[in-house]
């Protein structure tokens, strides 16, 4: 006999019957919903050999596995959070059955519902800016003429970088206003490996920003007028459902 | 300005570095039955297998 269990995708408050039921779980399995005391658990059956400790252990090491995980899990969170307000749980948050998933609901009744008023009618902007490529020094080319010349230049490169690098923090400095001054909240997220993120460049911020909905476009449209900066490139992307902000405070 | 629907804006797709930075380093954290015992996965580690994995996938030619 198959061992299953509840992935729970989220918690929500008012969603309408049927928003989530017509979209595809992990495993492609149907969503449903689970009530308890006026909130809404969004779960499906997954397979414990999959997600059981032993199959995550495997399984979060594969990246095709965890892609295809993770897009399932965001497009059930994204469903629900554009009908209601929506706190998405961790990748894999997987219960024996709905007994559980209520036991956790009840327990954390105070947070969710904390975590539900903090994101309703809001949506994440992710912004990052990158320090520019340094365009190689402006030096003079050829073999230095001697000792003076070869320490000119040295000192010429270094106060290129210094001037490059706090030229980037300015500008790293002028977005971070500018989103703290369009966002209801502000987290900052560890700076992103370029192998990962595909950005060119050192990541100087990793910004989630929490917008209210209404909005949402204008501080998209400044955020692009803010893309460009000389010595520093930002790198605005959203709306998406609150990840950053859902979270319960730590007990 | 036109609305994209009724029950709020279309949201925009999000890369996968980004979401699996949101759904394992954050998001709301909730001890699941089995989120306990997973709790002994470095996460660490598996954005770094993760990293290794893309970035293997970048050599080949698309």
């Amino acid at each position: 006999m198959v061992e299953t269990g509840r992935y729970l995708y989220a918690v929500a408050a008012g969603l309408p019957g049927g928003t989530v039921t017509t979209v595809a779980g992990v495993g492609n399995a149907p969503v449903e919903v689970v009530e308890h005391a006026g909130l809404q658990a969004i779960v499906s059956t997954v397979d414990l050999s999959e997600y059981g400790e032993e199959g995550l252990r495997r399984n979060l090491e594969d990246l095709a596995w965890l892609e295809e995980t993770a897009r399932a899990h965001d497009a059930v969170v994204r469903t629900a959070s554009e009908a209601a307000p929506t706190a998405p749980m961790r990748l894999a948050t997987i219960f024996f059955d709905d007994d559980g998933v209520r036991r956790c609901v009840e327990e954390l009744d105070d947070d969710l519902r904390a975590a539900l008023a903090r994101v309703d009618g809001r949506v994440e902007w992710s912004v990052k800016v990158l320090a520019s490529r340094r365009p190689s020094s402006a030096a003079a080319s050829g073999a230095p003429s001697g000792g003076a010349d070869y320490l000119r230049r040295k000192k010429a490169e270094s106060q290129a970088r210094e001037s490059a690098e706090s030229g980037a923090v300015a500008a790293a400095e002028r977005v971070a206003d500018a989103v703290a001054a369009g966002a209801v909240a502000v987290r900052r997220l560890p700076p992103q490996d370029p192998r990962l993120s595909g950005l060119e460049g050192t990541m100087l911020l990793n910004l989630a920003a929490l917008v209210d909905q209404g909005d949402s476009d204008a501080f998209g449209a400044r955020m692009d007028e803010l893309a460009d900066a000389e010595a520093a490139v930002s790198v605005a992307a959203g709306p998406w459902p609150a990840y950053s902000f859902a979270t319960l405070e730590t007990r | 300005m036109t609305l994209a629907s009724t029950e709020g804006q279309a949201q925009a797709q999000i890369a996968l570095v980004d979401l699996v930075d949101r759904l394992l380093g954050s998001g709301v954290v909730l001890a699941g039955d089995l989120v306990i015992s997973l709790a002994g996965v470095d996460l660490v580690q598996i954005r770094l297998h993760a990293l290794i994995a893309s970035v293997r996938a970048e050599m080949v030619p698309r």
